[in-house]
């Protein structure tokens, strides 16, 4: 089965992906993600965007969380 | 006294384990050179003292809050631990319970939360979990205060706590690298766990690195941890050390987790959901919110705080002053006495004393907030504006805690990550109103616009708000140019507060202003009213002869331009710098005023709308406090910030007031 890897602003609200490479993202902001258990290989969902192109909420190891548009941006994942 | 450390991820329940576990309560300030803000609580079975650290995701410090917690267990040596992790969140919460282990002193796992757990379908064993990790495990319920009664008995004789034999293998390039730098550690004293510190180390643990650099030349150390990531790069092992060790500890976490939880009827977290689609809804989550703010403070004002005001004031103003009189009289008190009493003291600080139910109810829907899990989601609503602006929205929650009182505002911007969003932050948190500035505003809106209270006194609060934005968008602009601010919040599912709690925390924020209406107002109006009391030509002097109006005089001109040029309004400002809250006390005694209506209706013929809304203003954007101003010294470790941040608001203050003022009255307002 052919998996294609996206930006996570792609995914639909809802939907999940496997992180599958972080990049340029900001050190500490990283780490921060690091700590929430947010790295390469692991399930993430997108819930929800906010207003005013604000943060989008996220779930990962069933801990929800938000980070800036910008930032998620860097995060891409694979959608089976 | 032996000393047990409480330590754990945020929003673990840390705090409510601690209420529980302890009986008095204390904050202690001001420790190893830092401000800091550690909680400290004796045992209810007398065993010892528990320290509640700030909750940290490693102990490798981000945050300021983070490097308290760090710098504690580096540079004091606890007896026991107390490690509290989140059952439905076990396998992220078990990275700093490796640290934890790692660090080698007596530690009892606090397993919270199973009954969320357990409701999401998350059946955590903790027979299993003590097996693989060698320590106590006791399953807790800290908010209903389950389970908690074992830790006591636990921690009854922390020797008595198994000590930990917890050791990870890194892989033969590490535990070599580890080996020397523990050699070479080996010469300092007073040391932690070295093999600890040597890997704290490897991870470049700012706090750690900082410690060692005091006591030796750390450079051979860095120059092993150097090699060893140059070899661990040359097998294509990992990118960096802190990396590699991180990816060991989590396949550790991971096998530990495989065999202690069943997570196959796990669930969604179906009230957060819920809750969550409306609340942080992309068109509504803004107008709820300001609806919310809306609804807090017409309760503050309007609903419950005003009318067990007038109670308190009507006491005051009626029994306790009838009753003074005439206890005084009866007693033949000389008429100094009596004035001092009735006048100095009974004015004074029983002027202030009306605003406290407001003050408490205010500082109760805070602490709703905040506990409630909402608080986090009004972060990331506020974000995109907060970044506009050049903050982050995190910066939201210690600004609203500001409108409580600036001092726990600025400590609460410790938790921001970034340096320069945490300094923009401390430096324009005195321009929301805290709840001194409150009985101003409450004073002169029900003077002049009795109609609408609510609004007028919103409005103050609104003000302060947009000033601080439009500073902040300059301040980050000009003053902090090519810092870049990050964004990550955590949200916690929602609950509801636990009342107890609820009550506790509204009574550790609130009863400041009761100290201080003890302490530096009825100081303050004794030294307000002796001024008024005494002048130039004696005693019991007409109060325009009196050494107050002499003073206030010195400073009337210049507040001529913005309306309230009289040497009453200019008398008040000074006091008003100790603490705010002296300001209507200082108008109690100067006006002679038994109780508010009286002092409203003095008020009333001596300012107009139009000077009252001005004299508002500088009241609310003019020098910090004297305990906010020793709070900015203390987080920013900076004169030269203090400084900037009385003299930019003093500057502010004045422009508005001139501005309103001026303006009013080319309009043809009065």
């Amino acid at each position: 089965m052919a998996s294609a890897s996206c930006s996570l602003l792609r995914l639909q609200p809802g939907s999940t992906g496997s992180i599958y490479r972080i990049e340029g993202m900001n050190p500490i902001l990283r780490r921060r993600l690091a700590d929430l258990g947010v790295s390469e290989g692991v399930m993430i969902r997108l819930k929800g965007k906010g207003p005013f192109m604000g943060p989008i909420t996220l779930e990962c190891n069933g801990q929800l969380f938000a980070i800036r548009r910008k930032e998620a941006s860097m995060i891409e994942v694979k959608v089976s | 006294m032996s000393s047990i450390a409480l330590v754990g991820n945020p929003n673990t329940g840390k705090t409510s384990l601690f209420n529980t576990l302890t009986s008095s309560y204390e904050y202690v300030g001001n420790w190893a050179g830092v401000t800091v803000e550690k909680k400290v609580g004796s045992l209810k079975n007398g065993a010892g003292k528990l320290i509640d650290l700030p909750g940290i995701y490693s102990l490798h410090p981000l945050s300021r809050d983070e490097g308290v917690a760090a710098q504690y267990l580096i540079e004091e040596t606890p007896e026991a631990l107390i490690n509290i992790v989140d059952a439905s969140q076990l396998e992220r919460n078990l990275l700093l319970t490796l640290q934890l282990l790692e660090y080698g002193k007596p530690i009892v796992l606090g397993l919270n939360m199973i009954d969320v757990a357990n409701a999401r379908g998350i059946q955590v064993n903790p027979e299993v979990l003590q097996a693989q990790l060698g320590i106590t495990v006791l399953p807790l319920i800290a908010r209903t205060g389950k389970g908690s009664s074992q830790v006591l008995s636990a921690l009854e004789k922390p020797a008595n706590i198994r000590p930990v034999s917890f050791q990870l293998d890194y892989g033969e390039l590490v535990e070599e690298a580890i080996l020397s730098i523990t050699n070479k550690l080996q010469q300092i004293a007073g040391l932690p766990n070295l093999r600890w510190v040597s890997l704290q180390l490897m991870e470049q643990n700012p706090v750690v690195l900082e410690l060692l650099k005091k006591r030796m030349d750390t450079s051979e150390l860095m120059l092993i941890c150097d090699a060893c990531q140059t070899k661990l790069q040359q097998q294509k092992l990992a990118l960096t050390l802190p990396q590699w060790i991180r990816s060991i500890r989590m396949d550790h976490i991971r096998s530990v987790c495989a065999a202690a939880i069943d997570a196959t009827k796990q669930k969604p977290h179906n009230l957060t959901e819920r809750l969550d689609s409306i609340l942080t809804h992309r068109f509504l989550g803004l107008p709820l919110f300001i609806v919310f703010m809306y609804a807090m403070f017409k309760t503050t004002f309007d609903w419950v705080g005003g009318p067990l005001s007038d109670l308190v004031d009507g006491f005051i103003g009626g029994p306790l002053s009838d009753g003074a009189n005439s206890l005084l009289q009866t007693i033949g008190a000389s008429g100094f006495t009596h004035a001092l009493i009735v006048d100095g003291i009974i004015g004074g600080v029983g002027g202030v004393l009306v605003f406290v139910p407001q003050i408490f109810i205010l500082f109760l829907m805070i602490s709703f907030l905040e506990d409630s899990g909402y608080m986090a989601r009004v972060c990331l609503l506020m974000d995109s504006t907060m970044e506009r602006m050049g903050l982050n929205g995190k910066a939201f929650i210690p600004f609203i805690i500001g409108f409580g009182c600036n001092v726990p505002a600025i400590m609460a911007a410790r938790s921001i990550e970034q340096p320069k969003d945490r300094m923009l932050t401390t430096l324009l948190l005195p321009l929301m109103s805290c709840s001194a500035r409150l009985p101003v505003y409450l004073l002169f809106a029900a003077v002049f616009f009795p109609a609408q209270q609510a609004t007028a006194v919103l409005a103050m609060y609104v003000m302060g708000v947009v000033f601080a934005l439009i500073l902040c968008k300059l301040f980050s602009k000009h003053l902090f140019k090519n810092e870049s601010s990050i964004f990550i919040i955590e949200l916690p599912p929602y609950r509801m507060p636990q009342f107890k709690t609820l009550g506790r925390s509204t009574w550790e924020k609130g009863k400041g202003f009761l100290r201080k209406a003890g302490t530096i107002i009825l100081a303050g109006s004794v030294i307000i009213w002796l001024m008024s009391y005494a002048g130039p030509s004696g005693f019991n002097v007409e109060m325009d002869n009196s050494f107050l109006a002499k003073f206030g005089g010195l400073i009337a001109p210049l507040l001529q331009p913005l309306g309230f040029g009289t040497w009453q309004a200019g008398s008040t400002l000074v006091p008003g710098f100790l603490a705010k809250e002296v300001v209507v006390s200082t108008m109690n005694i100067i006006y002679h005023a038994p109780d508010s209506a009286g002092l409203e209706g003095q008020i009333a013929s001596v300012f107009t709308p139009l000077s009252s809304v001005s004299f508002m203003a500088f009241i609310l954007l003019y020098i910090p406090c004297l305990a906010t101003v020793g709070v900015i010294k203390k987080e920013t470790a900076s004169w030269k910030w203090t400084f900037f941040s009385m003299g930019y608001s003093l500057v502010l203050a004045y422009a508005v007031s001139l501005v309103i003022f001026q303006g009013g009255r080319l309009l043809g307002w009065s």
